[in-house]
């Protein structure tokens, strides 16, 4: 019986970074996926009526995706070494997430208002966050290695989802930025990474 | 002890939380404030004290961390006050992430694209964001020990200094929508947090803003 049990949708969303973490970790986790019709009955028997959840061993219940993210890395090692590098990761995943109401404003948007949402989104506010990205990244061992530390940390592991699903929508949404380019690269280089997403649904 | 500015504008807004850390663990710190135009020639000035080009940022012997929740989260496991284990770190992050679901709806109410847009979010925030997730909060209250301690184990954390942070505009602004008062675990936990001496301070000497 795994002593993890992650609760999502059957899609990558707010889900796969923490999917993805479990991988990194080397830790086995019962990866349930919900359909959408069993969804509404569900919905209330969850803790914040919102997925994911995270079904511990024991009965505790973690919900709000950065919670689970930031627990399984603080639990198996990936989350920064000091509370300063901690801090850094957060910024980082923080300042992406901040991203996302646009997002879901340019999925809900109708015809006539995609076009203008994309073009802010992609000609105004990512080339400005992923600009910020890279001059600090430059400043940890000049955007050779990772975002944070010496190591890969879950900052990493939700940048490289985050750009992933953008560049599905523009491939060239990377084009200037080539340290962030890099760390695209390397995490999906990373041999339990790289396994992952080749076994992945 | 390092030296520590918090650098925000004249509001409680995104920095309380993290102003509401330094004044329980009893720390001193720089709490600077700018107005719209001060806020304008920093960011000009000085981007690289601002790495995201918004505040709040925190300086730290040097280091300049932004994200409010980043802020207050490294504030908090500094001074002891972000819970004992992973888990319980996990659980005052869920409290935190939580009553920023409901701040979000509250921005859309007062500063939604137009007054149809605020109808609706206030409407949705009344009735649905704010009942369910304080339901959910009342009730993750309630088992610790009855909900007549605190959030997560059995001492202040961030999980309870954010949650007056939060909830000073409910007692205020929404206080007819008696938002809060539909809660009484929430309600008492409130006030007990409030009557520690080092918050009651603070809270006494705090400059008063509208939000």
């Amino acid at each position: 019986m795994p002593k993890y049990k992650l609760i999502y949708f059957d899609i990558k969303g707010r889900a796969e970074p923490i999917r993805m973490g479990f991988a990194l970790a080397g830790q086995e986790f019962e990866d349930v996926r919900i359909k959408k019709e069993q969804w509404p009955e569900l919905k209330p028997k969850m803790p914040h009526q919102a997925l994911p959840v995270l079904e511990i061993e024991g009965g505790v219940v973690l919900s709000q995706s950065f919670a689970i993210g930031r627990y399984i890395a603080n639990e198996f090692g990936f989350a920064g070494k000091t509370n300063l590098e901690k801090a850094q990761a957060d910024m980082f995943c923080d300042a992406l997430n901040d991203l996302t109401p646009k997002l879901t404003e340019l999925f809900h948007a109708s015809d006539e208002k995609k076009a203008e949402v994309r073009k802010e989104l992609f000609e105004k506010l990512l080339p400005a966050a992923f600009t910020n990205m890279e001059r600090l990244f430059s400043k940890n061992k000049d955007g050779t290695g990772f975002l944070v530390g010496d190591g890969i940390t879950w900052a990493d592991i939700m940048f490289y989802n985050f750009a992933d699903g953008m560049e599905q929508i523009e491939p060239d949404v990377l084009k200037n930025f080539p340290k962030l380019q890099g760390l695209l690269e390397r995490v999906r280089n990373n041999p339990k990474i790289k396994e992952y997403i080749k076994n992945r649904k | 002890m390092p030296t520590y500015k918090l650098k925000y504008f004249k509001n409680r807004g995104l920095a309380e939380p993290s102003r509401l850390v330094f004044a329980a663990a009893g720390v001193e710190y720089e709490d600077i404030r700018f107005d719209r135009e001060q806020w304008q020639s920093e960011k000009e000035s000085s981007s690289e004290k601002y790495p995201f080009g918004q505040m709040p940022v925190l300086e730290v012997d040097g280091e300049v961390i932004s994200e409010s929740k980043a802020i207050a989260r490294y504030l908090a496991n500094e001074f002891g006050l972000a819970g004992k284990t992973n888990l319980d770190k996990a659980k005052v992050d869920m409290v935190v992430d939580a009553l920023q679901d409901i701040a979000k709806g509250l921005v859309e109410m007062l500063f939604g694209k137009d007054e149809a847009q605020k109808a609706e979010a206030k409407e949705k925030c009344l009735t649905k964001t704010i009942p369910t997730i304080f339901s959910a909060l009342e009730k993750m209250l309630t088992s610790n020990n009855g909900g007549d301690g605190f959030f997560v184990g059995d001492s202040l954390t961030l999980a309870d200094l954010a949650f007056i942070a939060h909830t000073d505009y409910h007692v205020d602004q929404l206080k007819e929508a008696a938002t809060l008062s539909a809660f009484p675990k929430l309600t008492a936990l409130r006030e007990r947090v409030l009557e520690q001496p080092n918050i009651k301070k603070w809270i006494e000497a705090r400059p008063k803003t509208e939000l």
